[in-house]
């Protein structure tokens, strides 16, 4: 899921702490802070501080002022070979090509395993909000293609494409029959994803709070820590790529649910949604003196069920019999682009 | 003349005279406002005394026209103020790609999208749930500023770092950018708590003393960086269909009511906040949606901000426009409420239907002209705006902002960490210990 998804959870869950809301009315609003941080932070672990110490076996980088295809796509049929050959773990880093201040050629890597080949092709100069700049869609016609040495299976069904900032990291592990596993961003949710490190981050922080305000303190910043970091692993576990779960216990990935991708906007938006309407009658228990009175059944009424029946009535008015196109991401890899582009 | 009338002239007159005015840009609507809240009050008990049946209508009218309007300066002119922040980037895309006219009437529709939304969804239930609300939300203001900042500081993505082999050289380029925005976001915050605790601004002109930091943090930043870049802007074509259809509008509307409805609500939460939080809650890629929604976003941010105070049994303050109006008028009930809610509907119909030729105007202006003389112009006015409304004091203060505004731009970080101006004192102020801070400094 997008961050700000992740954030908002994390928000919603640390209201469901009494204390949370009674020092918020006290003027202190370290929990919901805690809560935001930690829900958004097993991404922020992998995506500002991991990645920049993952050391890559082979680093694939193309000349910006004369971008070949076919040195890419023999540079990663090297690294297949390395995998199998030396049957061990290699990881690739597909290098961007940067052109200017707000330019970025694009290119895509797809690995046909029926042919048995990789082929490249360089695609439209991007700008930084990945949008093609007109003209430049057919500058290098030519594809790359270099012959695999096995078969790559992309259990994980991401397109590599390359464009703005950092480009992409894939792993090859060889398997028992002689094929290898292709891990899209083998950095990412690995350790940071794991329910056990979020109990872990809330004993250390709840020590620190032990130290300085005693033991109410402490075991309230454990729960708040530990529940809303959980609640970014078991959201990440709703879609393709899944998370280390139980980590140093487990040491792979368990493959997500495939509900949805993480980039998409109906989900995103409803699970912000409900977290705030969450947030609201959370807040509206703690609230004294209320003059008004409302159950939870008529918030949810009132606040997702009539606008969500309203919007899709007001939706199908305007659209029936129209054939509705909407720019959506590139499927399963669009978290890697989400971040990217929502953060700029 | 029947009061009917005298509503609908007022009305009609503030919206097209702001309608035009909204193309200068750095001109903003709440320094009009503020300069004519002042004239209204001198003439208080005169015989030349301006009923609220006049400036009321003509408020709305110049806040709704503003709302939609200022796209053009934003998008055409690269000038943009806080809240057009999120359109300049993508509105400059199609400025470039020689459409800056389907760029900014996009943005026009998602104006009006906010208006039907503002007068067939909020102004019937907001008197219902929004009192609510209130109640439940009031106590806790000041954490929702303080998860806001968190977001924004946390949510920014580190630029460098994309070559060479892993370890510290490449955590630290990486980490360039967002040291660099860590440090916009504090630069602003102390400027933040200078002004808003010792304002050296007169207190003549005490409603514009933000202004000159605001137009130094995000106006003149754009304006130079257009000058020195020196681009080039491709001969610019006006087209008939902007190629959007009701499922475009109707996203753009669920993304932008709910950050233009945050930033409406929530105190200091400002239109450039609600423009982030309307792009990264809805996870909308299409481009069209995004332009539109940021459209949504403001509209809703500057008249649903400014409605707030009219809704029977709320009576929110909430932005510039409606704390210069709560000093000359006080609303009583629903009359108010129906009076400001037609308002809204003329001036945002009157509002678009100026969008089309002064968007024509401002393109032809911007054909004939070299783009770096036209930011240099617009560069101009913004300067002789600051010094004609602050002094000598506001064009100092606009030099300092421009030194933190261009920080962002030096270092490729987020311009909206420039909000730490507002954002830091207020939520300091707002969790109590505002004046511990501002006692440190000096300034209390």
């Amino acid at each position: 899921m997008k961050g700000f998804t992740h954030f908002m959870s994390g928000v919603a869950v640390a209201s469901f702490g009494p204390w949370a809301i009674e020092a918020a009315m006290q003027g202190n609003p370290l929990f919901f802070v805690l809560g935001g941080a930690c829900g958004i932070l097993p991404d922020t672990i992998d995506f500002k501080f991991y990645r920049f110490f993952y050391h890559h076996d082979v680093y694939v980088t193309p000349d910006p002022i004369n971008p070949d295809p076919q040195f890419v796509a023999d540079e990663i049929a090297r690294a297949v070979a390395i995998a199998v050959d030396e049957k061990r773990y290699v990881d690739v880093k597909l290098v961007s090509i940067r052109l200017g201040a707000d330019f970025w050629q694009q290119y895509s890597v797809k690995l046909d395993n029926e042919k048995g080949e990789v082929l490249v092709k360089f695609g439209p100069v991007v700008n930084t909000g990945q949008v093609p700049v007109e003209g430049t869609e057919n500058r290098y016609p030519a594809i790359g293609r270099a012959p695999l040495k096995t078969k790559v299976i992309q259990t994980y069904d991401a397109r590599l494409k390359v464009d703005i900032f950092d480009g992409p990291s894939i792993g090859l592990k060889p398997l028992d029959n002689g094929d290898l596993d292709l891990e899209f961003l083998p950095w990412h949710r690995e350790w940071s994803h794991s329910l056990t490190i979020g109990a872990i981050l809330g004993v250390l922080v709840g020590a620190v709070a032990w130290l300085a305000s005693g033991w109410t303190m402490a075991w309230q910043c454990f729960v708040t820590i530990a529940a809303c970091y959980g609640v970014h692993v078991v959201e990440d576990q709703l879609g393709h790529m899944g998370s280390n779960i139980f980590y140093p216990l487990t040491k792979l990935r368990t493959p997500g649910l495939q509900w949805m991708h993480s980039g998409d906007g109906l989900p995103n938006f409803l699970t912000i949604w409900i977290g705030c309407l969450l947030i609201f009658w959370n807040l509206y228990r703690y609230q004294p003196d209320m003059t008004f009175h409302f159950g939870f059944m008529h918030l949810m009424w009132v606040g997702l069920i009539a606008p969500g029946l309203l919007f899709a009535a007001i939706r199908w008015v305007l659209t029936r019999g129209q054939n509705v196109a909407v720019v959506k991401g590139d499927g399963v890899d669009d978290e890697w682009n989400e971040m990217k582009a929502s953060g700029a | 003349m029947s009061e009917f009338w005298i509503v609908l002239l007022s009305v009609s007159a503030g919206t097209v005279l702001m309608s035009v005015l909204s193309c200068l840009p750095g001109l903003h609507v709440y320094n009009l406002m503020g300069a004519l809240v002042l004239g209204i009050l001198a003439l208080d008990g005169t015989s030349f005394a301006i009923p609220a049946m006049v400036y009321l209508p003509a408020f709305t009218g110049m806040i709704v026209s503003w709302a939609i309007l200022n796209t053009i300066p934003a998008v055409l002119l690269g000038t943009p103020d806080e809240s057009a922040l999120f359109t300049v980037m993508p509105g400059q895309k199609y400025l470039m790609a020689g459409r800056g006219f389907e760029g900014t009437m996009i943005t026009a529709v998602g104006g009006l999208a906010g208006a039907f939304f503002i007068v067939c969804v909020m102004a019937p239930l907001a008197p219902r749930y929004l009192p609510v609300a209130q109640q439940v939300l009031k106590g806790h203001m000041h954490w929702v500023l303080w998860i806001i900042i968190t977001f924004m500081l946390m949510s920014e993505w580190p630029k460098g770092g994309n070559r060479g082999p892993a370890g510290w050289a490449k955590f630290f380029d990486a980490w360039k950018t967002l040291i660099a925005g860590v440090i916009t976001f504090l630069l602003a915050g102390l400027l933040g708590f200078i002004i808003l605790t010792r304002s050296p601004v007169s207190h003549v002109v005490a409603f514009q003393n933000i202004m000159p930091a605001f137009v130094g943090l995000f106006a003149i930043p754009w304006c130079l960086l257009n000058i020195i870049s020196a681009a080039s802007v491709p001969p610019q074509h006006t087209t008939t269909s902007l190629g959007i259809n009701g499922d475009v509008v109707l996203r753009s509307v669920w993304s932008g009511a709910l950050g233009g409805g945050i930033a409406a609500y929530f105190p200091i939460v400002t239109g450039g906040v609600g423009g982030m939080l309307a792009g990264h809650a809805t996870a909308q890629r299409d481009e069209r949606i995004f332009i539109m929604g940021q459209g949504v976003s403001k509209f809703i941010y500057y008249v649903g901000a400014f409605m707030l105070m009219f809704v029977p049994g709320l009576h929110l303050t909430r932005g510039g426009g409606a704390w210069m109006t709560k000093t000359l008028f006080t609303p009583l009930g629903w009359a108010d409420y129906y009076l400001v809610i037609g308002c809204i509907a003329i001036a945002a119909a009157i509002s678009y239907l100026m969008m089309e030729p002064l968007a024509k105007v401002t393109l032809k202006f911007i054909n004939r002209f070299n783009y770096r003389h036209v930011s240099s112009v617009a560069l101009a006015i913004i300067l002789l705006m600051v010094l004609g409304v602050t002094g000598w004091v506001g064009m100092f203060i606009a030099t300092v902002a421009t030194g933190i505004g261009l920080l962002p731009v030096l270092f490729g970080s987020r311009r909206l960490n420039c909000l730490g101006i507002l954002l830091l004192p207020i939520a300091c102020n707002m969790s109590g210990f505002g004046e511990t801070i501002t006692g440190w400094l000096g300034l209390t």
